[in-house]
């Protein structure tokens, strides 16, 4: 008998050329194609790098970096504790239990991300600023007023925490509704109580689902550059923007920005490592939800409480401070061109959810097709663009597309046809930058319901003579139409809130409602920014409610 | 008809091997099962041949086309090979009939193709169902009705039965060879249970760490395993070690590795004088009772524990046992 | 729902298509020399501008077209955009990122003896480059009763220990404290400099955070007795939808600092020619527009700035503050100091 299999030959340079050469398919092209196409941004940022940083690099590591290590350090720490506490045990109660008002609740809990985090901030402040709505509340009922500040490193872990938890609620209560009914009444029949099962069975089993969200929320909070600077907490953000800008470096700024995404990755790959030592495998046909109990009459009210006090914190109060400010401002402010931008607003965050959910879905499956184990891995750096400051991307984009703008404006020239820019500028660099900065809000949701799908299914498909593309449209995504719209939304309402990039690559004539609600408050008249916020809550709210429709019918 | 020729496939690169060095072949009309503990390497085989993972080395060719080989691969879709999952894997977002009109969409006669295959699996009834309202047994007809409905060349059953209970499975088992014997089909038939295997396979093959120990008709695995873990497959086995030895004092070659089926020995007074070669006497610390049998766990004289089964009642507290030397197996290991 | 849902968007991309259409050909006009049109860079985002900016259409038939974002940010975009940039104008709120521009060649000279002769010569680049249009100081406002106006003179002075733990003060990331200490270097030079950042941080009531407004509200609510904001911000919280912000603002005296000295430090909120103006002409007619007395009048009654042309007065609520001795230091030394300041800022701890 022949021993093959011998690592030197089956190894060697030679058959894995072979291979190689085997499985290069086009799906491999097409996808090291879309992840170069989204990453050069990122990879023009990258070429800086080698540039070196600025002079003032030792300045910066003297003065500053000891600070902006220990506050991101800081927000990380106290922004998963409290996003945990009100994510998780929300979204468990949501699950388990039958109480007053629940079902509203249930969808109240996903508001909080229809604000951005810097308007909450403003919002915190108004209401405990001096002269506040906090202060004239106590005024109107004769107390004292105690002034709480909250303008310092853990007020901003609140206000990031109570305007992000719902990335956390919502997958950690996915995975209950969806997949815990079995082990629930296992546990329940072998007498396990309540408050035992879910620390030693529901929250273990969650864990992966947990941390999913809680990674997008620490971005968020990395990423977070208004509040943070509004509450004078210097984070790597803040330091990117200043080193870019008052220390004119953008070699250090890009430094910083490399340092900030060592950090961020280092929370993705751990992520990575603990999905896959918890990689148990999904219960395949048991969509079953779960039954929920009905407490006893005192506990009712008392889970409701604790259900509500995230509700309140996150949307309630910021709400209301906002619709005070409205009635303020509203003469000033509302008029026919607001509601045009409005609706420019809309039209933009929908088409740019489309193409952004589009890309995602390029990549999750020409990268799936593909038969080179590398390419699989190469993907995941398409998803990258959530983990750079927009600005950051922002310019990341005009290098690139600038020079092929000059290109073309040559070429054209040569044949006689003058134009200006044609990418910059326009629409199309702007869509092109929330699809790199937001792949990975688009990414995750059909990733998950994607892994959802035994890999048998379209194994089935492909050996019954059905191609991959087929297989996709006739399988695949009907099967995962639900993480689909899910991504499309949840993109929506990050396109809505977006800032920074926005107002760097926008085109004449076009606003967002975020760029006037920035405009107001960048010029210290947060009262004024208060409509344009509430209207891209509102806009937000409906997809929101939407997406929580789509999750019940799950 | 269906070749493979030193299959290999390493997920690590090398370091360990879900396949390695694997050649057998089938000849066309051949009902062959895999049979192998989880690990053992059968479903990476499976994927292999459906053309759902690639091979690292080696080749498949199915009627004298090559399928894989490290340079060339033919898509799953391009085949011809029909494959039912342990799961059943039926869409769930189309109806029983939908599922089995899925492979075949391109046929001018699928409607009645359709029906035929319903009607086989004896489900004539419940085209228009949707999957979760099926019981199990019922999927599992679906998903061969789905495999066999574009006729392919090869079936592929993976662990068709283990998600089933025993009553249902023997039942299931009969049943879809019944359905599979009337189609003619060539048939490769994964799974961990021997008995499965050996109530319908021609041949068997056993895998062990990847590796392919033996492949023989059914009857000559029982009587001349290659080892001892296939001699295991198919019921307890002993393996004759120096101490056992040294307890029924019958010295053998020190070269070979031997062994003896715990059926195999005997207690029965009378034929531990007519049929045993060698005997030793035990004490007996344990009796299990087995129905209309009883199982004796015995202590030797050398501390050696021995399980043995009798129809005999009446069991004193010491016994004598023995075996006959034409039922040691013997193994080059 | 659904159908909403489609037709809103439909209607939305429509509408920015159109936009884009037209604006690529306006960009082809743009080049031709019949354009009328001025693309104006701007980090003003205040509701008066627009007013003017539609006077300016009203008065000339020359479409303004408006990028509004931070300097830095429309800085570094003109950088990248290079000669293929459709700026014409680059607007300001400080001198510090006009002298920037200019230091990266984003600017050009431009002759105008409309600007030339009605700009205070400090509030004019000395090359051309670029001109003031509106005057902010940056003032200390004090709790009335807690602080002596008698006890504050200088910017200096508010290091001296009498001040400990009583100063509040926004971030140094805040241009307008960069521009600040820029004076400060260029007046006192780079040790007093630093030793009165230092000095600062000692002195401050709290660590630095919010915005100027909330300085002022800050210094009523009793946290600290001084807070050093920008005038306009004054004028804007006397004239607030807020009843609350009007009341603290009534509140709260104002101090002009070093008015025995060099005068109080000022900044303007200004304008440049971009190097590769598609429309020059059309862009020194805007700026001189700007400077015009009826758009002086609208930025001083509407927006609480000081107009930088003599012949209007100050609106009368920052007219009500009294005249003040203005630092006449030319401003083009605050953008020369301006990193050397935000350097000193962090070494002294000044967040």
């Amino acid at each position: 008998m022949k021993q093959a299999g011998n690592k030197n030959t089956v190894f060697s340079l030679k058959s894995r050329l072979k291979r190689f050469k085997r499985d290069n398919n086009r799906w491999s092209a097409l996808t090291l194609a879309i992840v170069v196409f989204l990453a050069l941004p990122i990879l023009f940022i990258g070429v800086e790098l080698f540039a070196g940083p600025g002079e003032t690099w030792s300045h910066i590591v003297e003065y500053l970096l000891p600070d902006y290590i220990w506050n991101s350090f800081f927000l990380i720490v106290f922004c998963s504790l409290l996003v945990l506490v009100f994510g998780v045990s929300s979204a468990w109660l949501v699950s388990r239990f039958d109480f007053p008002m629940r079902k509203a609740l249930e969808w109240l809990l996903i508001l909080p991300l229809a604000i951005p985090s810097y308007i909450v901030g403003y919002a915190y402040a108004g209401i405990f600023d001096y002269g506040g709505s906090l202060a004239l509340l106590m005024e109107a009922v004769n107390l004292d007023f105690v002034r709480i500040d909250i303008m310092n490193r853990a007020g901003l872990a609140f206000v990031l925490s109570i305007s992000l938890f719902p990335y956390v609620y919502v997958s950690a209560r996915a995975f209950f509704l969806n997949q815990a009914n079995n082990l629930l009444e296992a546990s329940n029949m072998l007498g396990v109580g309540e408050r035992k099962t879910f620390f030693k069975l529901m929250l273990p089993l969650a864990r992966p689902a947990i941390v999913a969200g809680l990674v997008l929320v620490l971005m968020e909070v990395l990423n977070d550059y208004g509040a943070a600077k509004y509450y004078g907490v210097n984070t790597f953000t803040t330091g990117i923007f200043r080193s870019w800008f008052s220390l004119e470096e953008p070699e250090t700024a890009v430094y910083l920005s490399a340092l900030l995404i060592v950090i961020i990755f280092s929370l993705i790959l751990i992520e990575k490592w603990q999905v896959r030592k918890v990689k148990f495998s999904s219960a395949k046909t048991n969509n079953q939800q779960i039954q929920r109990k009905v407490p006893k009459k005192s506990q009712k009210w008392l889970i409701f409480a604790v259900v509500f006090i995230p509700v309140l914190l996150g949307f309630v109060l910021p709400i209301l401070q906002l619709i005070y400010w409205a009635f303020l401002t509203a003469s000033k402010v509302f008029n026919m061109d607001f509601l045009w931008v409005s609706l420019q607003s809309f039209g933009i965050s929908i088409v740019s959810a489309l193409i952004t959910v589009f890309f995602a879905l390029l990549l999750i499956y020409f990268s799936k097709w593909s038969a080179l184990r590398l390419i699989k891995n190469v993907a995941r750096v398409g998803v990258l663009g959530y983990a750079i400051p927009g600005a950051v991307i922002a310019i990341g984009i005009m290098i690139p597309t600038l020079a092929l703008d000059k290109w073309l404006i040559k070429v054209l020239g040569n044949m006689g046809i003058e134009t200006g820019l044609i990418i910059n500028g326009t629409l199309i660099a702007l869509f092109y930058a929330y699809a790199v900065r937001f792949l990975a809000v688009a990414y995750n949701p059909i990733e998950s319901t994607a892994l959802k799908v035994d890999n048998s299914i379209p194994d089935s498909s492909k050996v019954l003579g059905v191609g991959n593309l087929k297989t996709f449209f006739k399988i695949e995504f009907p099967l995962i139409k639900t993480g689909i719209f899910s991504a499309v939304i949840l993109v929506f309402i990050d396109v809505m809130k977006e800032l920074p990039l926005t107002l760097i690559l926008k085109p004449y004539h076009i606003d967002t409602l975020a760029v006037r609600a920035y405009e107001y408050a960048s010029d210290e008249m947060v009262m004024e920014a208060a409509i344009p916020s509430l209207f891209i809550i509102f806009t937000a709210m409906i997809p929101v409610i939407f997406l929580n429709k789509l999750l019940i019918k799950k | 008809m269906l070749k493979i020729d030193s299959l290999s496939k390493s997920y690590d690169k090398g370091k360990n091997y879900a396949l390695q060095d694997v050649s057998f072949e089938l000849k066309s009309g051949d009902v062959c099962a895999i049979v192998g503990e989880s690990g053992s390497g059968k479903t990476t085989l499976v994927r292999l041949i459906a053309g759902l993972e690639r091979p690292d080395e080696g080749s498949i060719s199915l009627s004298g086309k090559v399928l894989s080989s490290v340079d060339q691969f033919t898509q799953p879709e391009k085949r011809k090979i029909g494959l039912v999952f342990q799961e059943y894997a039926l869409f769930p977002h189309l109806t029983v009939l939908e599922n089995i009109l899925y492979g075949i969409a391109k046929q001018k006669d699928k409607k009645e193709r359709a029906q035929e295959m319903l009607d086989l699996v004896g489900l004539s009834e419940m085209g228009g169902r949707y999957p979760h309202q099926l019981s199990g047994g019922q999927q599992q007809r679906v998903a061969l009705a789905r495999a066999l409905a574009p006729n392919p060349s090869l079936l592929i059953l993976d662990e068709p039965f283990s998600n089933l209970d025993t009553m249902l499975r023997t039942q299931l088992r009969s049943q879809v060879f019944e359905i599979i014997e009337k189609t003619g089909v060539t048939v490769l038939f994964v799974t961990h249970d021997t008995q499965d295997a050996l109530s319908v396979a021609d041949e068997i093959l056993i895998l062990q760490n990847g590796k392919v120990v033996q492949k023989d008709a059914a009857s000559n695995l029982y009587v001349k395993p290659n080892n001892l873990y296939v001699a295991s497959l198919f019921g307890n086995t002993v393996r004759i070690n120096k101490d056992l030895q040294n307890a029924f004092h019958c010295p053998l070659n020190e070269e070979c590795c031997h062994a003896i089926r715990n059926e195999k020995i005997k207690v029965n007074p009378d034929e531990l004088t007519t049929d045993c070669d060698y005997i030793t006497t035990a004490e007996v610390i344990k009796k299990i009772a087995l129905g209309d049998a009883v199982q004796l766990v015995l202590k030797l004289e050398t501390g050696e524990k021995l399980t043995v089964t009798t129809r005999d009642k009446n069991i004193a507290d010491t016994i004598n046992i023995g075996f006959n030397s034409k039922d040691i197996l013997e193994f080059n290991e | 729902m659904r159908k909403i849902f489609v037709l809103t968007t439909a209607l939305a991309v429509f509408a920015s298509c159109g936009n884009k259409e037209e604006e690529t050909t306006t960009e082809n006009v743009e080049t031709t020399e019949k354009a009328q049109v001025v693309n104006v860079y701007t980090h003003r985002h205040y509701e008066p501008d627009q007013k003017i900016f539609k006077m300016f259409e009203d008065e000339t038939g020359i479409e303004v077209k408006v990028i509004n974002a931070s300097a830095d940010e429309l800085i570094q975009k003109m950088k990248m955009e290079g000669e293929q940039s459709p700026a014409d104008v680059l607007i300001t709120v400080d001198a510090g990122r006009l002298h920037r521009a200019k230091e990266q060649g984003l600017l050009q000279r431009i002759e105008s003896n409309v600007l030339e002769n009605n700009i205070p010569s400090h509030l004019q680049d000395v090359d051309n480059h670029w001109f003031g249009l509106t005057k902010r100081a940056r003032i200390i406002a004090y709790a009335k009763d807690r602080v002596q106006p008698e006890d504050l003179t200088t910017y200096e002075d508010l290091v001296t220990e009498k001040w400990d733990d009583k100063i509040l003060v926004r971030s140094s990331s805040n241009i307008y404290n960069q521009s600040l200490m820029a004076s400060i270097i260029a007046n006192d030079g780079e040790d007093i400099a630093k030793k009165w950042a230092a000095g600062m941080v000692e002195n401050m009531a709290r660590s630095p955070k919010g915005s100027d407004r909330d300085q002022v509200k800050a210094v009523v609510a009793g946290e600290g007795d001084l807070a050093i904001v920008n005038s306009y911000y004054i004028g804007k919280m006397l004239n607030s939808a807020d009843p609350e912000e009007v009341k603290v603002a009534k509140e709260i005296g104002l101090f002009f600092p070093n008015q025995d000295g060099r005068g109080t430090h000022i900044n303007v909120s200004g304008a440049g020619v971009a190097k590769y103006a598609p429309n020059k002409e059309n862009a020194i007619r805007f700026i001189e527009f700007l400077i015009s007395e009826e758009a002086q009048k609208i930025f001083t009654d509407a927006n609480y700035e000081y107009p930088v042309l003599e012949s209007v007065a100050p609106t009368a609520d920052i007219k009500a503050w009294g005249d003040f001795k203005e630092d006449t230091l030319n401003l083009t030394k605050l953008g020369e100091n301006n990193k050397k300041a935000v350097l000193l800022f962090d070494e002294a701890g000044w967040k």
